[in-house]
């Protein structure tokens, strides 16, 4: 039986350490009160509010009907990409059933979910007509969920979805108008957010849009160095971003200045009241 | 009046064939290239199959709106172009 040998006296106080709560700091405390006031005191910062975390919606009901076969429509592979083939003829579908649980599905991430959804959406929306302006208020629900995700490429394809929503028939940029108060505070949030910057390790400053951002994040390539709403100085960079149509920014402002152009008369005031910052492109 | 399928000297069908493949966009490759998608040669043979008379189109751009395919399905085009320039070349172009 091996004998047991008594620890030295620096490997017991080593151990110790180890297992020793970590002593709290109590000159630390938080701004405007009278602790912060005296000498010595360390006052920390406000906790983040979270307002650009992302929010997963959960499984939908776009989702769960696809999988019970609720919908006419199969996927169709090309050497073009995938296509949706329509078992029945879209002008024969019921709009206020099927609209709404496509819209629903927006929030999807995973394919082919996403895919139908939104090619769905483009399809209907497409050759929908008169059909689309009473469904309008069914809509209202899955596009707000869809922008409080705070995803990113949820939110940029909802804002393309919108913009085809307003110019798909008469009188839809109208009927939105009511509820800009329920879509456009996200807008406002957002409408800043042009660019991610990151620093590379020479101390160099490389712009990437902001797909490429969390990749490099997660290789652990580069150390994290985040401006929002800032510009930033590009050098002789290129923002493909704004090319392929997924800058936040510009395709909020993009979006807004269709819903002032299609909105008629009180487009521009409720704008203006939910994104103070925003100026009309017809008055200027 | 040439039909789809004529008979040959020989007695046997004579099957529409590939004269050139086209190297630049017009409305008429895009058409063809919407008719090819949905699995038939051209307008003639959907028209032929399917035993109708007119093709849905866009009125603004004239291009096709929806065809039905072999197996009943509907395909859905949108109105502005959707063949790119890297899929040109893969348009067929028949003649009879």
């Amino acid at each position: 039986m091996p004998t047991a040998y008594a620890l030295k006296e620096s490997n017991q106080k080593s151990l110790a350490a180890m297992y020793q709560k970590p002593k709290k700091d109590h000159r630390v405390t938080e701004g405007f009160t009278v602790k912060a006031m005296m000498k010595d005191s360390i006052v920390v910062g406000p906790s983040s509010a979270g307002s650009f975390q992302e929010r997963p919606s959960g499984p939908t009901a776009f989702r769960k009907c696809y999988k019970r076969g609720d919908f006419p429509i199969a996927l169709e592979h090309g050497s073009q990409g995938n296509r949706i083939a329509w078992k029945v003829e879209i002008e024969k579908l019921d709009y206020h059933h099927y609209l709404p649980l496509f819209f629903d599905g927006l929030c999807d991430t995973i394919h082919p979910y996403d895919f139908f959804a939104r090619q769905g959406i483009h399809d209907m929306l497409e050759h929908g007509g008169m059909k689309i302006l009473p469904v309008i208020p069914q809509l209202i629900i899955p596009i707000k969920n869809a922008l409080n995700t705070r995803n990113k490429p949820i939110i940029c394809i909802t804002l393309k979805v919108l913009q085809h929503l307003v110019v798909s028939a008469d009188m839809v940029g109208e009927a939105l108008v009511p509820y800009y108060r329920q879509i456009l505070p996200i807008f406002n949030i957002f409408k800043n957010v042009n660019k991610i910057t990151t620093r590379v390790e020479e101390g160099k400053v490389a712009d990437i849009a902001f797909k490429d951002f969390d990749e490099l994040l997660q290789n652990r390539l580069v150390p994290k160095v985040r401006t929002h709403g800032i510009p930033v100085n590009t050098g002789d960079g290129i923002d493909y971003s704004q090319q392929k149509r997924e800058n936040i920014g510009d395709l909020i402002q993009e979006t807004l200045e269709i819903f002032e152009l299609y909105g008629g008369e009180d487009a521009f005031i409720n704008i203006k009241y939910m994104i103070p910052t925003y100026e009309s492109c017809i008055y200027n | 009046m040439m039909s789809l399928q004529d008979i040959g000297s020989n007695g046997k069908e004579v099957q529409p064939k590939i004269t050139s493949r086209p190297k630049q966009w017009t409305e008429e490759i895009e058409n063809l290239y919407r008719f090819q998608q949905a699995g038939y040669r051209d307008e003639l043979e959907y028209k032929q199959i399917k035993q109708v008379d007119g093709v849905d189109r866009w009125p603004e751009t004239g291009y096709v709106k929806k065809l039905q395919r072999r197996d009943n399905t509907f395909y859905y085009y949108s109105r502005k172009r959707e063949c790119e320039d890297n899929d040109v070349q893969k348009v067929k172009v028949y003649a009879y």
